[in-house]
């Protein structure tokens, strides 16, 4: 029986503020709380528009006071990773005094006891600021704890881009179709599933016929050979990305193992240089010595071999005819 | 819209139970609905025109997920297809008005989700405002705290209330096949629980569930060659609300009434079903369309019996055809609501022939 998997699914998206965001936010960093005007009202968060008419508003904003009243609340007892505590706290809705409408965001108050309707509340500067709508929570008026002058970010370049992290955990069993193709590998050999509508063999099997619209299980696998044709390959040159460990370019091949009829895709090739890979050239895996196969990566969604294939050495034996392997090429 | 230049038909509909957690892959899923719509109607994968399906590629984490969800469909003849990051409900939408174009009769359209691997709460976190509410980790339950209290402070519902929607719910999802929910617990057993996001309790919140949906719509006299009674779908149309909570009244649902409105949502309905995902949105659901006790609500149990995410409102259109497909219903409503606090709604009018 072999483990869960575990993803985590993480990467920056980085968003231009616009002018009116870009100020808001460039006021927290700094330490103040700023509104736009529409008409009399006074809006905070900083709308680029009239929400009912969509008309432009004048990208000029004003000081926001920093204490309000709570329209509407909810509780956390259970807060997420992605919460701003790991503490309960509320969710609410409060209205700044002037402002036209709520805004939402969290209360730190301790208790759900001391939450309420109608309760006022008041901002707290973190000591840590970015020039992000985290950079401040609310708190039960007075108990807001002294904070620095707030002009400590005064001067600096206004802020005209934010960074979100996106940070998911997944956690699930392996299918059991690609459980089986796991244990195969970490027992050297490769699994597939021969569909019993066509007869075409899937390596690895994804559970199904995708073009019979059947399917499969543990009674239509098979195991196929260890060796096979280049059928497409290119080469990687790494760019700079969140996370990116790739220095120097690298080989990705599509291999048709014999007795297959679809190609294992993106199989990381490292002992082949540019100039010796070819559509056609026959290659053999490679096995790492069997108590040192690791499956980290294999999970619902990708099969990366590395873990278990220390390379792919050619065969020796004459290509294969490429103008025949024109419809595995992907 | 009610102004339209073809009539079109639900002529098959199909739905895989809610699970918990399916142990398979999402295509899967799908696979079972497509090869259920074609053995009920006769029709061969080559006589889909178009194929339109609503998935979201957060739930399984996997980039291009939507793309791997075609091998349901089948991967030959080439699948001439379209897809929306939204619940299969607004894929029913968009192939609607595919088909208003006059020069194909027949599509697919899917709802598919496998919300099993990953943390519902904080994936729709991210479907918030970018700047203001994602950083926050502002979920959807908590929103939903924030709106039940709205209604609590404005003396339209109690949490009493709240817990009879569940009661209901519950006791409809025990006759519903595909329901995820087995309990039959009253009001003052549920108002004896925890609240989870206060005023909320978890009963309030649907439980998440992997599964699929699908239908085929067919236009004009090809839908009566393929069923016996076709589903004919007098009017669908959905409307937003502003992505910041604090510039609505969420006691209300005034995208709802519009998107009904334009739908052509008037008079009586024998059946309706609602996109509940928490209890007290039934509340503001029924005032803002208007529901008499005339009108069964959810007899599916609805949402709170399980919720399919992506797949949740395209089953609330299942489940209102699959009745009058059957002559228990001659008109019903199906409602389907994306985003928080009942954001975005949609509204589709159905009528069996006299």
């Amino acid at each position: 029986m072999l483990p869960d998997v575990d993803l985590l699914l993480e990467y920056p998206y980085t968003r231009t503020t616009g002018p009116v965001l870009g100020q808001f936010l460039t006021g927290l960093r700094d330490g103040h709380l700023l509104g736009i005007r529409n008409g009399d009202e006074v809006l905070c968060p900083p709308l680029e528009y009239d929400p009912e008419t969509a008309k432009g508003l004048d990208p000029v904003l004003v000081e926001v006071a920093t204490e309000g009243t709570v329209t509407s609340w909810t509780w956390v007892a259970d807060p997420t990773s992605t919460h701003p505590f790991d503490h309960p706290f509320a969710f609410a809705l409060v209205l700044l005094d002037g402002t036209a409408h709520p805004m939402a965001h969290a209360v730190d108050a301790g208790s759900i006891d001391e939450m309420s309707t109608g309760m006022r509340v008041a901002i707290q500067f973190h000591e840590e600021r970015t020039g992000s709508i985290t950079d401040f929570h609310f708190v039960p008026l007075g108990r807001v704890h002294v904070r620095d002058s707030g002009d400590g970010a005064d001067g600096a370049e206004p802020v005209t881009t934010i960074v979100q992290l996106i940070s998911l955990n997944y956690h699930e069993p392996l299918h059991a179709h690609r459980a089986r193709f796991a244990q195969g590998l970490l027992d050297g050999r490769f699994i597939g599933q021969r569909s019993p509508a066509s007869g075409k063999v899937y390596v690895p099997g994804r559970g199904y016929d995708p073009l019979e619209r059947v399917e499969m299980g543990e009674d239509d696998e098979l195991t196929v050979a260890d060796r096979g044709t280049v059928t497409s390959f290119t080469v990687i040159t790494p760019i700079d990305y969140y996370c990116q460990k790739e220095t120097k370019p690298y080989i990705r091949a599509s291999i048709l193992l014999d007795g297959s009829d679809s190609p294992l895709i993106s199989v990381d090739i490292r002992n082949l240089e540019e100039s010796d890979i070819r559509v056609g050239l026959r290659l053999q895996a490679v096995w790492r010595p069997a108590g040192e196969r690791d499956l980290t990566g294999i999970d619902n969604r990708s099969v990366p071999l590395e873990g278990v294939i220390e390379r792919w050495d050619p065969t020796g034996e004459p290509d294969a005819d490429a103008n025949k392997l024109r419809e595995f090429t992907q | 819209m009610t102004d339209h230049s073809r009539d079109v038909a639900i002529v098959a509909v199909s739905q895989t139970p809610a699970y918990g957690a399916f142990a398979g892959p999402e295509p899967v899923l799908i696979m079972r609905c497509v090869n259920d719509l074609l053995s009920r109607t006769g029709l061969e994968r080559h006589d889909i025109d178009f194929t339109l399906a609503g998935s979201c590629d957060y739930l399984s984490g996997a980039p291009f997920a939507f793309v791997m969800n075609i091998d349901g469909v089948g991967a030959w003849p080439p699948v001439y297809e379209s897809h929306v990051e939204m619940d299969g409900a607004w894929a029913l939408f968009e192939a609607w008005i595919r088909l208003q174009l006059g020069d194909i009769d027949v599509a697919l359209v899917i709802g598919s989700g496998r919300s099993s691997p990953g943390n519902n709460r904080e994936i729709f976190a991210l479907q918030g405002d970018p700047y203001l509410s994602a950083p926050l980790g502002l979920d959807p339950a908590s929103m939903a705290g924030v709106q039940a209290r709205t209604l609590l402070d404005a003396n339209i519902a109690t949490e009493a209330d709240f817990a009879a929607v569940v009661e209901r719910s519950w006791k409809a999802a025990a006759d519903n096949p595909n329901a995820l929910v087995r309990r039959s617990d009253t009001a003052d057993q549920l108002l004896n629980q925890p609240h989870y996001a206060a005023p909320l309790r978890a009963h309030d919140v649907a439980p998440v569930a992997d599964g699929a949906a699908a239908l085929l719509i067919v236009a004009g006299d090809r839908a009566r060659e393929l069923c016996e009674r076709p589903v004919w779908i007098q009017g669908i149309e959905h409307r937003i609300e502003s992505h910041h909570p604090g510039y609505r009244d969420l006691t209300d649902s005034p995208s709802t009434r519009t998107a009904a409105a334009k739908a052509g949502a008037d008079g009586t309905f024998d059946v309706a079903e609602l996109m509940v995902t928490h209890s007290h949105e039934e509340i503001i659901m029924r005032r803002a369309l208007g529901l008499t006790d005339d009108t069964v609500v959810n007899p599916s149990g609805g949402p709170l019996g399980g919720h399919p995410v992506m797949a949740t409102g395209l089953v609330r259109v299942i489940e209102v055809a699959s009745r009058i497909a059957d002559g228990s219903a001659q008109r019903g409503l199906a409602h389907a609501s994306s985003g928080a606090c009942l954001q975005q709604n949609l509204i589709c009018v159905l009528q069996g022939d006299d």
